[in-house]
């Protein structure tokens, strides 16, 4: 942009007011009446008052526009207009006409209810807009339904009829005498004239903004040439936009159909050419309508229309104004480079030398900004450009003497120079998923093509180095560099809002390094430390050696403990203590530990255990790189992971580390052992088999005979794998690099070590063994009904030992199922992704600690209830209350404890600044530390100022990062639908499936269960329980029965009853009498013998109640299917299949205090909306938790909140939450673009632009953060001065 | 499935028994008033609930009433809310 448009003052725009355009309006607009179907004549000069009228504005350079005289680059364009022969209705309006004229009366046009009915929903309409500021779509459906049931007006006492739409444009009236009138556009119009504009207010309609007659078109404006342009093809060829296209077709008829009302030709071939004419009208506004097809370019391509240019993914709101293409960016390949800073990049030489910054000229820098001119665009340092102050641009590529124009150059000037070493700039990788995907680093102009990284910032932007490409961006603007430098830089995203813990940090080889260097094993001699510590960059006097004889060796802890802080303390276990079980280790008190797996840091200097993932891993809360940012800061832990990496990169390459195809060999011995277990496995499984044919084997309780089978197969499959990998890992020790790796968490685990070196194991699809493909078999090479290892895709070969051509089919059926698994999941977890930051974008932290969206609604209270962010928290807290009593302790001198009273005392004063659970906390623990007095203050005193440094601060997004926080995790969760949840015999679906179910609100889940406790008498024992569950448990009279049989020609039903089934449901004979009562029958029970004779019952009616009744109700809860009995802490719980509190809390024995649902809607009913709320939150987070995925409570609060603000449950999603924004921008630039301004536009509704994306739509700047600060000037009141 | 319960019926269990629901309180209108300008709003802009929920039912509050929660939290130990009866349509 040139200088002098930038400094032009800029307006902005406060709101957007949608309207109808009226015809005398659209004439007003109109530069010409376009009369002529054509567009140039053949000189390819426009035809005047065509479609390509000069006076529609100019698109060829240096062409003055005939309306306003601007070139093209400043013409706007110019609306023109066509004068319809006849009206004509549009499309999108059409629901709205045949609403209005169903409800309005044919003669005179008012709302078909009586004066007092009117008058009665007028003050409710002002009543419901006093109190709630709206009025709800449901009053106004009220209203439409009850002036839909008038027969004939109260006003005029004319007889209404019935208006039919048929679509997508037509209405008729069902005349009471039958038939069906056509009313013509111009009948339509004139009855919309009709109805008064206080009717429409009452139906929520602006008449000032589109009065509804408008919307059946007389004159149709005809959009400037620049928003359909032509292009000209390198044949010469003109090409016409698909509008222009259209709107030839729309005169052409139009013009047919004016003479032939002119000149009076017969009435249904002017119907015909009416029609005609709609169907242009209709398909030049939206060209995929349905009933109507679609129209066509000449090639068979359907034409792109108004409505497609501004729908969906590529439309102009998702595709151009939510999204754009921007300048001063540039994308390659990654690769990584541990020599960098973390907060570095690696730029191209050939990329820094064709991006830009702008710098002005002064007194200071005129030398080297003259330098940097001489050199020009292709000597780097160098400069493309040059801005004078009046705004001229030179472009230095095309100076001839660039000495020349060096030396004119003067403050003030700005020379746009090349990207050199220390500049910000964006670093972005997409999917975009998480704010820590766009951060800023610092520019390292490299030789070679690739952007360069330090390899721990992979795990925010989720990169890898197999062929991934990520973006760079550079910002122009001294703000915007400074926002970037102060608070998007690598090392101010170390700790992610996800889970308030580091999520950047070391991975792979530095893990291996660090795992080998602090062994206890690990020795050094001098050489060997000189050169590491100079890696790390370490100054000052070398540390005293370890060992002096024979020779001087420094251990691996000492080294690393120079890169330490000074004064840093630290006690933990390390990620090797999870293989070892060790107790002391998990209970994590003080101890040597037998494997070095407890780390104890004293000082900074690294006492005991090995330093591994656990402890300066990516991803891993409260760890010993945790701990350093929390206590030392950013900068600090910033130099700390450089000096790491350094270091460990640096004894990676003086050590050296192979994993070779040799050290996945194992002896014949093991391999022996691996074999037997195998075969021994398969011993049972054939025992299964053999058991299950002769039906002896035990069926599971909701499992079918066969279901059981494979359960107890696939068991026992998996324990032998188990135990095969158990054997190999046996033979395995340390100085294996695959254990190595695996123990420090650098990469790969147990199992696939176990997979390559003893057995495969089981191959499955969809959590099944194979059992798909020919009938009863897998492949043809099995018996049919083979349900044997072999058979079903057990691999027993390990990948060393390589596959049979069977298995490796098998596997790669597996493997392709992953494939597509992963291929659906980023789909669904995106969508769910973008439903959520929809949702969610406009909520904002106010300076009163308020969550409120863009209309000030208050959406939290407080934010996440205690007001902590959790980026700043200390891994969800707000203060760490034990590390902060043990510092003070280490710090402070000692004395004599104070009393219970006094730390009482203390924490009291606190009362109006912590939140109860800090205070108790900090109560119990200050009370349990005996601490002296001075030292009890100082904690108290420190607790409030680290509580007070964790607040949000007003202005943050909580939305978005919630957002964020929950939609990124998306990506990495499973789609296995089902899991074994507890008892192995219950279903319940989790992972992604299940989460988007929550935030979708479904009515009913695809697994609903109740978890049903019970009340003091039935939950000490299994046989009471049980009761419970069989009271609970559907029993349907085909359950009980033993024969059905139904006489039609007697009209007669006999059921036998199984004794032995009702007892095990407990029902009784008079049950049965109580619950059978089909209406219209005659219901004997005689014993086991039940008997239904028909009263009066058509043939038809008794077969449909014949096949009724085996289904019919006799006991329990319908919805349930099933009741388990599982024991749970201690007491006897039932776990139902299927969900329904409100009868279930009528069943005697339940314990309606505990008794829960997963079923949202259904709490939302039986216990209210704050109980969903505890619901959404407790789902979600049980899913996130099996998963393996942390995520704040904080996030899932405010989505739950979100989700029921308005009183019910909402879906995260256009039909709740996303529909009910205030913005119809950013509503339209959602889902169903469309409608929405449609609905805008006849109500007359006003944008004010206070959420994220309308602001971005327009170009503005986003009321959040930064953005959201203002500097206002205070007027010097009257009286002052 | 999920049906509306019967708006006359009186429920049979105490919904503020259960473990799910947390205590509801009826603002007398100056508590109710003294709310609104301690967040300087109109009640609509708080959140909603409705007069038909079966807490709100309990406490016997009215389209119009504010009615203050008291949440037992994970995060602060316990936090209040505030919701606006609304009429259900």
């Amino acid at each position: 942009m040139a200088l002098a448009a930038m400094e032009e003052a800029h307006k902005i725009i406060q709101s957007i007011r949608f309207t109808l355009l009226s015809p005398s309006e659209l004439r007003k607009l109109s530069a010409v009446e376009v009369q002529a179907a054509d567009t140039y004549d053949e000189d390819g000069v426009p035809i005047v008052s065509g479609l390509m009228d000069g006076r529609l504005g100019t698109l060829e350079p240096r062409q003055k526009c005939k309306t306003c005289g601007n070139t093209a680059s400043a013409c706007p364009g110019h609306f023109g207009h066509i004068e319809l022969a006849e009206p004509v209705i549009h499309v999108s309006f059409a629901k709205l006409i045949h609403r209005l004229l169903s409800i309005t009366c044919r003669n005179c046009g008012r709302i078909l209810l009586s004066e007092e009915k009117i008058e009665k929903f007028k003050v409710r309409h002002a009543d419901l807009k006093q109190r709630l500021n709206t009025v709800p779509d449901a009053f106004l459906d009220e209203i439409i339904k009850d002036a839909k049931k008038a027969q004939q007006c109260p006003h005029c006492g004319q007889k209404q009829y019935p208006i039919e739409h048929g679509k997508p444009t037509t209405f008729h009236e069902i005349v009471a005498e039958g038939g069906a009138v056509r009313l013509t556009p111009s009948t339509v119009r004139e009855r919309l004239e009709r109805i008064p504009d206080d009717d429409l207010i009452l139906l929520g309609m602006d008449p000032k903004a589109a009065r509804p007659e408008w919307a059946v078109l007389q004159v149709m404006p005809v959009p400037p040439v620049s928003v359909r342009p032509s292009i000209t093809l390198e044949s010469g060829i003109r090409s016409e936009d698909d509008l222009t296209h259209k709107l030839v077709d729309i005169i052409r008829i139009n013009q047919k159909l004016r003479e032939a009302l002119e000149s009076g030709v017969p009435i249904n071939i002017i119907q015909e050419l009416h029609e005609l004419l709609q169907y242009h009208v209709t398909t030049y506004f939206d060209n995929e309508v349905s009933g109507l097809p679609p129209a066509r370019h000449r090639s068979g391509r359907a034409l792109k229309t108004l409505v497609q240019r501004l729908k969906g993914k590529e439309g102009r709101f998702r595709g151009n104004l939510s999204g754009k293409r921007v300048d001063f960016s540039a994308r390659t390949v990654v690769s990584p480079d541990p020599n960098l800073d973390i907060n570095e990049v690696g730029v191209p030489l050939d990329v820094a030398s064709r991006l830009t910054i702008p710098e002005k000229a002064t007194d200071y820098n005129l030398e080297e900004m003259k330098r940097l001119i001489a050199n020009g665009p292709d000597t780097y340092p160098g400069s493309l450009y040059i801005v004078r102050p009046d705004g001229r641009r030179v472009r230095l590529e095309f100076v001839t003497d660039r000495k020349v124009v060096a030396e004119a150059l003067q403050p003030g000037f700005i020379v746009e120079r090349h990207l050199r070493d220390g500049d910000i700039v964006l670093f972005n990788r997409q999917p975009s998923l998480h704010r820590m995907s766009i951060m800023a680093h610092r520019v390292r102009v490299l030789p070679y093509k690739t952007f360069r990284l330090n390899p721990t910032v992979c795990p925010p932007y989720n990169a890898d180095f197999d062929g991934d490409e990520m973006n760079l961006h550079v910002p122009q603007g001294e703000e915007a560099r400074t926002e970037a430098r102060l608070l998007m830089q690598v090392q101010d995203q170390i700790l992610s809002p996800r889970y308030g813990g580091p999520i950047i940090g070391a991975i792979r080889d530095s893990l291996t390094a660090a795992f080998l260097l602090t062994q206890k094993s690990t020795l050094l001699n001098r050489a060997d430390v000189s050169k590491l510590l100079a890696a790390a960059g370490f100054e000052g006097p070398m540390p005293e050696p370890a060992v002096t004889k024979p020779e001087e060796k420094w251990t691996g802890k000492q080294i690393f403990s120079i890169v330490m802080p000074k004064g840093f303390n630290f006690v933990s276990k390390s990620n090797l203590s999870a293989y070892y079980k060790c107790a002391d280790c998990d209970k994590g008190v003080l101890h040597d530990c037998p494997y070095d797996a407890f780390i104890v840091v004293k000082d900074g200097v690294l006492e005991q255990g090995v330093i591994d993932k656990a402890s300066i891993g990516a991803e891993k809360s409260e760890s010993l790189f945790h701990r350093i940012v929390k206590d030392y800061g950013a900068e600090e832990a910033r130099t700390f992971l450089n000096a790491v990496t350094k270091l460990l990169d640096r004894y990676m390459v003086l050590r050296g580390f192979t994993y070779a195809f040799d050290e996945l060999e194992i002896p014949p011995a093991t391999k022996e052992k691996i074999a037997k277990a195998i075969a021994k496995a398969e011993e049972k499984v054939n025992e299964y088999i053999d058991s299950y044919r002769k039906e002896t084997l035990e069926r599971l309780p909701g499992q079918s005979l066969e279901e059981s089978l494979e359960l107890y197969i696939m068991n026992e499959l998996s324990r032998a794998r188990d135990v095969a990998g158990e054997f190999a890992d046996q033979y395995f020790q340390m100085d294996n690099s695959g254990v190595i790796m695996s123990r420090a968490g650098a990469r790969g685990s147990t199992l696939n070590i176990s997979q390559m070196t003893a057995s495969v194991g089981q191959q499955s699809i969809r959590g099944k063994r194979i059992l798909r493909g020919y009938r009863g078999r897998a492949l043809s090479f099995f018996k049919p009904g083979d349900a044997g290892a072999a058979a079903r895709g057990f691999v027993y070969n390990s990948y060393r030992d390589g596959l049979e051509p069977i298995e490796f089919f098998f596997h790669a059926m597996g493997g392709r199922e992953g494939l597509v698994d992963t291929a659906v999941r980023t789909q669904q977890s995106g969508y769910m992704q973008r439903r959520l930051i929809n949702a969610l974008e406009h909520l904002r932290v106010e300076y009163d600690s308020t969550v409120r969206d863009s209309r000030g609604n208050i959406i939290q209270v407080r934010y996440g209830e205690d007001g902590v962010d959790t980026a700043k928290s200390d891994h969800g807290k707000a203060v760490n209350i034990d590390r902060l009593i043990e510092r003070i302790r280490l710090t402070m001198k000692k004395g004599v404890a104070a009393t219970k009273e006094y730390v009482e005392d203390e924490v009291d004063k606190a009362n109006n600044t912590l939140s109860p659970l800090i205070l108790n906390k900090l109560r119990q623990s200050l009370v349990n530390a005996k601490l002296p007095k001075t030292a009890v203050d100082e904690t108290v005193l420190e607790a409030i100022e680290n509580y007070k440094r964790a607040l949000v601060e007003p202005g943050e997004a909580a939305g978005i990062v919630s957002a964020q926080s929950i939609g990124e995790p998306g990506t990495q969760m499973t789609l296995r639908t089902f899991h074994f949840a507890g008892v192995r015999e219950q279903n319940v679906t989790l992972g992604l499936p299940r989460l988007i179910e929550i935030v979708d609100a479904r009515k009913i889940p695809s697994t609903p269960n109740m978890t049903v406790y019970l009340d003091a008498k039935h939950r000490t024992s299994r046989e009471k329980a049980q009761e419970v569950a069989t009271l609970l448990t559907h029993a349907t009279l085909g359950d009980i029965a033993s024969s059905f049989e139904s006489d039609v020609t007697r009209m007669r039903i006999d059921v036998k009853l199984n004794p032995q089934a009702m007892r095990e449901r407990e029902i009784t004979v008079q049950d049965v009498r109580d619950a059978v009562k089909p209406p219209n029958t005659e219901v004997k029970v005689e014993g086991y013998h039940v008997e239904i004779k028909s009263k009066e019952l058509e043939i038809p009616q008794f077969r449909r109640l014949a096949s009724k009744l085996l289904v019919h109700h006799v006991k329990g809860l319908p919805a349930v299917r099933r009741a388990l009995v599982i024991e749970e802490k201690g007491e006897w719980i039932v776990r139902t299949e299927g969900s329904s509190l409100a009868l279930a809390f009528e069943v005697p024995g339940v314990d309606t205090s505990r008794t829960v649902s997963n079923n949202i809607n259904e709490t939302a009913v039986v216990l209210g909306i704050e109980a969903a709320r505890n619901v959404v939150i407790k789902e979600a987070l049980g899913v996130l938790e099996e998963q393996g995925l942390d995520v704040d409570v904080r996030h899932v609060m405010l989505v739950a909140d979100m989700m029921t603000s308005s009183g019910e449950v909402l879906q995260v999603g256009r039909h709740g939450v996303s529909g009910e924004k205030a913005s119809t921008l950013a509503k339209a630039a959602f889902e169903i673009t469309i409608p929405t301004i449609v609905d805008a536009a006849v109500k007359g509704i006003v944008d004010t632009l206070r959420g994220v994306a309308e602001n971005v739509i327009v170009g503005q700047q986003v009321p959040m953060g930064t953005g959201l600060i203002e500097v206002s000037m205070s007027m010097s009141r009257k009286g002052s001065k | 499935m999920v049906k509306k319960q019967d708006k006359e019926k009186e429920l049979s269990y105490d919904v503020f028994k259960h473990e799910l629901v947390p205590k509801h309180i009826l603002l007398k209108p100056e508590e109710a008033k003294d709310v609104l300008g301690r967040f300087h709003i109109k009640p609509f802009q708080l959140p909603y609930i409705k007069s038909s929920d079966p807490a709100a039912r309990t406490v016997g509050a009215k389209p119009g009433d504010i009615i203050k929660v008291i949440r037992r939290s994970a995060t602060a130990g316990e936090s209040d809310f505030y919701r606006y009866v609304v009429e259900d349509f």
